[in-house]
């Protein structure tokens, strides 16, 4: 994944629209081998949800229990961060979902 | 008048026990527990950070006074674990919560005083006429070495007031403040270096107590007042024994002070630690009651308020969540879990 | 016009430690140049599709870096990339440029080598097929198919055990196969076994990292094309979005659905026209999906197809991946496109060998997918029967 401070400033002037707003999730997969630099996360969910706004979006799921990942499972939209083994470069911060 | 007109506070899901921390370094559970008075410590996932739980805590507060985020015209905010070292939290946040561009704002540190005082220059502000409403986050990933005795309290939490000068919106009314603070060297980190490090029971008597009483002696004097006076009171939880001790010798009693003390099962989110306390008092507070509230901050410092709730906080309680609905929202980790998501693995 | 391939060529499929990329080009052009009987100066164009290059080598300007190690210079050259579709793609442009009148012979060449970097940055490296969002959740290759193999499974009531069956007859398949990454049987208890990777798929339902070339020559030179060629009566191409969240269906790729339909349009033919297919079987998923998505199989049956044997050489009608597909051959990911036009011409040749898995076949077919299905390319052959 190649973010530079400025693809991280564009794209962070979005966070605000997503923040908060609840969404269902429709399918997910556990990630048990990562991508380079999401390797202190796994195993991780990953789902596509669809918010309340009709708009789908996928991203991992956190702060979940085995029981949470159900077809039709209600999520909030949150910021964490995307990854944190660079301790360099800005921190990337994006959205993931938690179970509600 | 200037007060409180909303607040939030965010409380990270998972949860482990002291006791399992102490088995870990084949020490007696039960010894620790009961010299520490901290049963449950809350513990950030590794991708929360000061900022991300800010950004939650503040959420929480708009949320549950309904004020658009442009109307905020100052932001503050106090943490001892900023996740940058020059990069202010404080823009992150505002632009994450849809703040625009004009408001004040900087990014402050003093230890576990550091949002206190950041209410305090927001108050200032305020008073002024400045600005009309303010944003206060204390917010915490509070890091302790593995070993050490701070890990069997150093917990994570964000806690986000908005304060305001529309007297017809307050929920809490600040009727007096003031500080207290002296060059005390008890618990400090040097730049550059990963955990804090402390002088053993140099932090009692000499550093929080001598501050914490410093600063409530005067906040006593000032408003001629006394703790019977009050129907609460709210100090720095570095433990579940200080806040306990210090209240008992300024002659508060029991009553008084267990609505605050969220340690137990929370830990110690250093600036988050006072202000989420005072969370769970105005949770159940009734109009018209009076909170004495003193913070700590080590090198070292207290800040005090005296706080007057109004008639507006029993409607405002239903739009929040309450701290010990996200207390009861918790799940329990294994200490190597624990090392994993504070990255010490 | 008929456009046919004169001569076609693989290298061996694996973990080529000691092949360099212009080593895997040379071998695999030079071999399919020998079968064409031309010389090297009647080739007036090359194709090149190829994904990684850039990415994992460092080397782009790679329509140049090919033709001068194949000695081709001063033609033109080109590199298409499509993600896995690379090959697929290429050929499609190859064949454009014929039939625009700009060439008569033209040399397409695959090509991919995977195993100079690291696993972690390969699998990195392959999510540039999906888009930003899908990078940011962490999700990786197998995560998203393993999505669609969810959804598969929950909409037409399958189990892990009907996807691990694409593992079993691929392997088998691909044990005839010299060329094969991998020459060994499984078992849908083997599969099953296997680590997981992305619930539901595990290791063995997932394609493996590949190094290897291809060539195909294709020429619509009379006196060139004889008996001895197979003619591309279709090739077509198909988008879709990006991402997988943003399609209007998890379990079928309108990419490879769209190409596909307008390929037998094209040709003047039906799904059960076709002896037999390469198909993208990437993940055993997406050979569900594709046999479904080209007609071989209605919707939602291509799973319980497949058990019964319908795709099985030996026992079934229209052949799918008789090399072994991307599974058991292996999956040099800008090469595949190409090594199944390869695998068709030698199919409908009768020249497979110990693979060869269907006898007078007259119509074969190769579907090529890009990334999560966000382009697709189908191509379909034909004997020439002069």
């Amino acid at each position: 994944m190649i973010t530079t401070p400025v693809k991280l400033w564009r794209r962070g002037k979005k966070l605000v629209n997503h923040i908060g707003v609840k969404g269902e999730l429709l399918y997910w997969t556990i990630v048990r081998v990562p991508p380079k630099n999401f390797a202190d996360q796994a195993p991780y969910p990953v789902g596509i949800v669809r918010l309340g706004t009709g708009e789908m979006m996928v991203g991992q799921l956190v702060d979940w229990t085995e029981k949470d990942l159900k077809s039709g499972m209600r999520v909030v939209a949150v910021m964490r961060r995307i990854t944190h083994e660079d301790k360099e470069n800005i921190i990337p911060y994006g959205i993931k979902f938690k179970p509600l | 008048m200037v007060g409180i007109v909303s607040y939030g506070t965010y409380i990270p899901h998972y949860r482990i026990k002291i006791e399992d921390i102490a088995r870990a370094w084949q020490k007696n559970p039960a010894d620790i527990v009961d010299a520490i008075q901290v049963k449950e410590k809350a513990v950030p996932n590794t991708d929360e950070d000061a900022i991300t739980m800010g950004v939650e805590a503040t959420v929480s507060a708009l949320r549950a006074c309904g004020l658009d985020a442009k109307k905020l015209q100052s932001v503050f905010v106090g943490s001892e674990s900023h996740p940058y070292a020059v990069n202010p939290s404080a823009t992150i946040i505002a632009e994450a919560i849809g703040m625009g561009n004009h408001y004040f704002s900087v990014d402050m540190k003093f230890a576990c005083k550091a949002a206190t005082a950041a209410m305090q220059v927001t108050a200032g502000l305020l008073g002024s006429g400045e600005i009309g409403y303010g944003l206060v986050i204390g917010s915490d990933t509070a890091q302790a070495k593995p070993h050490d005795v701070l890990e069997y309290s150093a917990a994570s939490v964000a806690a986000a007031y908005i304060l305001g000068s529309n007297k017809d919106e307050l929920i809490a009314e600040i009727k007096e403040m003031s500080s207290f603070s002296s060059n005390t060297p008890d618990f400090w980190r040097r730049d550059g270096v990963r955990y804090p490090s402390h002088f053993g029971r140099f932090t009692g008597q000499p550093a929080y107590f001598a501050h914490v009483l410093g600063e409530a002696h005067a906040l006593l004097m000032k408003s001629q007042m006394q703790p019977s006076d009050f129907d609460y009171c709210v100090f720095h939880m570095p433990n579940g024994k200080f806040p306990r001790a210090v209240a008992a010798k300024l002659g508060f009693t029991k009553e008084q002070l267990l609505p605050s003390l969220t340690v137990d099962m929370v830990g110690n989110p250093y600036t988050a630690s006072a202000m989420l306390g005072l969370a769970e008092v105005l949770d159940t507070a009734k109009p018209g009651q009076k909170i004495f509230f003193v913070s700590y901050g080590s090198g070292a410092g207290a800040d005090g308020f005296i706080f007057e709730t109004t008639k507006k906080i029993t409607d405002f309680q239903k739009k929040t969540i309450p701290v010990s609905t996200q207390i009861a929202d918790k799940e329990y980790i294994s200490y190597l879990q624990y090392l994993q998501k504070t990255h010490k693995l | 016009m008929n456009i046919s391939i004169i001569g076609a060529a693989t290298t061996k499929f694996g973990e080529l430690w000691t092949s360099s990329p212009r080593e895997l080009a040379k071998e695999a052009f030079n071999s399919a140049l020998a079968q064409s009987g031309i010389s090297s100066s009647k080739v007036e164009a090359l194709y090149v599709g190829n994904m990684l290059g850039g990415l994992l080598g460092h080397q782009e300007n790679i329509g140049s870096f090919y033709a001068e190690e194949l000695g081709l210079s001063p033609v033109p050259a080109f590199r298409l990339e499509a993600a896995c579709a690379s090959g697929g793609v290429a050929l499609h442009n190859a064949i454009n440029s014929i039939k625009a009148g700009l060439y008569t012979t033209v040399a397409v060449l695959g090509i991919e080598k995977m195993t100079d970097a690291g696993g972690d940055l390969v699998a990195s490296a392959l999510m540039a097929a999906g888009s930003d969002e899908e990078r940011g959740s962490g999700i990786t290759f197998p995560g998203l198919y393993a999505l669609m193999a969810q959804a598969y499974m929950s909409e037409y009531k399958y189990k892990e055990e009907d996807l691990a069956e694409v593992a079993v007859k691929n392997h088998f398949h691909g044990s005839y196969n010299q060329k094969a990454q991998f020459k060994f049987k499984v078992t849908v208890a083997d599969v099953m076994k296997s680590s997981r990777i992305a619930d539901p798929l595990k290791l063995l339902d997932c394609s493996p990292v590949t190094d290897g070339g291809a060539c195909v020559i294709i020429s619509s030179d009379p006196k060139i094309i004889s008996k001895n060629s197979v003619s591309i009566v279709a090739s077509e191409v198909g988008t879709d979005t990006l991402a997988l969240h943003k399609r209007a269906s998890f379990t079928s790729l309108n990419a490879a659905k769209d190409a596909g339909r307008r390929a037998y349009a094209r040709a003047g033919l039906r799904p059960v026209d076709v002896d037999v297919a390469e198909v993208h079987d990437c993940f055993s998923i997406a050979e569900l999906i594709a046999v479904e998505d080209l007609g071989f199989s209605e919707t939602g049956k291509g799973a319980s197809d497949l058990k019964k044997g319908k795709f099985t050489r030996g026992k079934g009608k229209t052949i799918v991946n008789p090399s072994g597909g991307l599974k058991a051959c292996g999956h040099p990911v800008g090469a595949t496109g190409v090594k199944q036009a390869v695998e068709i011409f030698e199919q409908l040749m009768g020249t497979a060998g110990e693979k060869q898995s269907v006898t007078d076949a007259k119509i074969g077919l190769a579907h090529n997918v890009g990334g999560s299905g966000a382009i697709a390319t189908v191509h379909i052959f034909k004997k020439n029967n002069f």
